[in-house]
């Protein structure tokens, strides 16, 4: 259960990490809409966003096992959607058995566009502390101020769940421990009867996460803890150069997918104009 | 049941360099029948990682060594666990985290369930009634209460009752006084001694508190660094001044009085316990402060 790797941060002192979080997030958006931008079957695309990440890794200096790792938490979901693809596509010319040309190249087409972004996303979380990431999103929502929404809080609320994250697993370690102790089976029996088993845990672990929070507001008020209005910063986010350079390649990337898109559909058009 | 380790040995992912941490280094130690033994050392020393063996929570390794309680061989791949985890009670720090149901009664009966599937529902009202009333509290009082309504030391006892109700014949304790207010440790550690007269045989307790192993532990057992550095009697480990340095513990009160006092020759030697300790220095004053 230790070794949740997706979102785990990577602290080193490299060009990424010392970029404005609200850039990084802004860039990652961006690459993402860039990887959904690549039409079908077009896997030049696909080449240029993996590049974008092999290059952002190098220059992140995260070791790139690290940001292969979080794969494979979803590697489930992608050979499942795989599958899918393949079983259950009727286009197209068999191949064999069922699988036909299509149903493959949708297939390789999932693959390719879930783990770009979740390699995409995982760099995100590597190289941006949960609290900078906190602030940048704070950062980025700050004009719905306008609109009366609770920025700060929101970002708040945000950055205390990911800090309980590792606090919560120990947690859960220790109560099924101890309900195991009293005998509790959770490895046997169908699906029904091990949601059933959970119990014994997840109710002392709702409670304990109630009263983690009343301490924590207490600590938060005993240090004079009152939100946004008096709240000053100790690292205050700036766009520097580096900045200006990510939203550039980023920039790039995009123009790059939609100028190939727009090369792809006019062959296309191409061609259907010359067969007729 | 007899609890036997035989160079036990564990480590915590064994795979990943740099994460990879030996928590036990070839620990041998035998703990009888009948006995309350203490595991003392530092934070990390490896002791709860040992007593989490004793019920199977950790598994034995690969090449681990052996590990033998009662019959009950650990390092078998057959082993039930289930049964073995009725004949041992485990207790962590803070047990009334545990707690989860909507009556006290069903909490209690938890473990008595889940250990004896086909137990008739008279024999668990007389099982949980035993239970409560053993650990000090009123049966037809606290059953159909929400445990969560009780006050900080009946939680304690009603998750207390929740182990013993499956009548272990080992029990242990993992620092099992912490948080407790001066009269509510009294009272447990009383209720402990109740219990080893005549509900459990062998009770091991974990802790940190040196004076409750002076008080009432017939052997204990050093850890340090994952290793076991000395087992005795807690006479025996206290008076040694190499154990107590190269294991970084503190003294029980009465074993540093002993000390001060046979320096000052004022008594020879007491057995540490405070008993024992008291009635030596009663005699010693009665003699006008000197060795008889």
């Amino acid at each position: 259960m230790r070794d949740v790797s997706f979102g785990s941060y990577f602290p080193s002192n490299s060009f990424v990490h010392k970029m404005d979080a609200r850039a990084k997030i802004l860039i990652a958006i961006a690459y993402m809409v860039a990887v959904f931008l690549v039409s079908a079957f077009h896997f030049l695309g696909f080449a240029a966003c993996l590049l974008f990440v092999i290059l952002a890794t190098v220059v992140s200096k995260v070791p790139f096992l690290r940001v292969l790792k979080s794969v494979r938490t979803i590697i489930f979901f992608v050979v499942f959607s795989a599958i899918l693809q393949l079983f259950f596509n009727k286009k197209g010319t068999v191949v064999f058995w069922v699988i036909t040309d299509v149903g493959l190249l949708n297939a390789g087409f999932i693959i390719a566009r879930i783990m770009l972004i979740v390699l995409g996303a995982s760099l995100l979380t590597l190289t941006t502390s949960p609290v900078e990431l906190a602030d940048g999103i704070e950062g980025l929502l700050c004009p719905l101020k306008w609109i009366k929404f609770p920025v700060h809080e929101f970002a708040l609320i945000m950055s205390i769940a990911l800090r309980f994250i590792p606090t919560l697993i120990d947690e859960t370690d220790r109560i099924i421990k101890a309900q195991k102790a009293r005998g509790a089976d959770f490895e046997s029996g169908n699906i029904f009867k091990r949601a059933k088993a959970l119990i014994p845990v997840l109710i002392p672990l709702l409670i304990s996460s109630f009263r983690r929070a009343d301490e924590l507001a207490d600590a938060m008020d005993s240090r004079c803890y009152a939100g946004s209005k008096t709240r000053t910063r100790y690292k205050k986010l700036r766009f520097t150069f580096r900045d200006l350079i990510g939203v550039l390649v980023v920039a790039g990337l995009i123009v790059g997918i939609v100028y190939l898109n727009g090369f792809y559909a006019l062959n296309s058009l191409a061609e259907i104009a010359g067969a007729l | 049941m007899k609890v036997v380790a035989k160079n036990l040995n564990f480590t915590y992912s064994p795979k990943t360099k740099g994460l990879s941490f030996r928590a036990l280094d070839n620990v041998n130690v035998e703990i009888k029948e009948g006995e309350i033994f203490g595991i003392i050392g530092k934070t990390g020393s490896g002791k709860s990682t040992f007593v989490q063996h004793i019920n199977g929570l950790i598994k034995v390794q690969k090449g681990g060594g052996a590990l033998k309680v009662g019959d009950y061989d650990l390092t078998d791949k057959k082993c039930d666990y289930k049964s073995l985890r009725a004949k041992v009670g485990m207790m962590f720090q803070y047990p009334e985290h545990q707690l989860f149901a909507e009556t006290v009664f069903e909490d209690v009966a938890f473990a008595l369930k889940n250990f004896a599937k086909d137990i008739s529902a008279e024999e668990i009202a007389a099982r949980v009634k035993e239970a409560l009333s053993t650990v000090g509290l009123d049966y037809n009082e606290v059953k159909d209460k929400s445990p969560f309504d009780l006050s900080g030391g009946q939680k304690r006892r009603v998750a207390i009752a929740g182990v013993i109700v499956a009548k272990p014949e080992i029990l242990v304790l993992d620092e099992p006084a912490a948080g407790l207010d001066p009269k509510g440790k009294r009272e447990f550690l009383e209720l402990l001694l109740r219990l080893h007269k005549d509900y459990v045989k062998t009770i091991i307790i974990v802790s940190h508190d040196m004076n409750l192993v002076a008080e009432y532990c017939t052997r204990a057992a050093v850890f340090s660094g994952g290793k076991i550095i000395a087992t005795g009697t807690p006479k025996e480990i206290f008076s040694d001044k190499n154990i107590i340095e190269k294991s970084g513990l503190d003294l029980p009160l009465t074993a540093a009085l002993t000390e001060k006092l046979k320096s000052k020759g004022i008594i020879t030697d007491s057995d540490f316990t405070v008993e024992d300790f008291t009635e030596k220095l009663i005699v010693a004053l009665k003699n006008g402060g000197k060795i008889r």
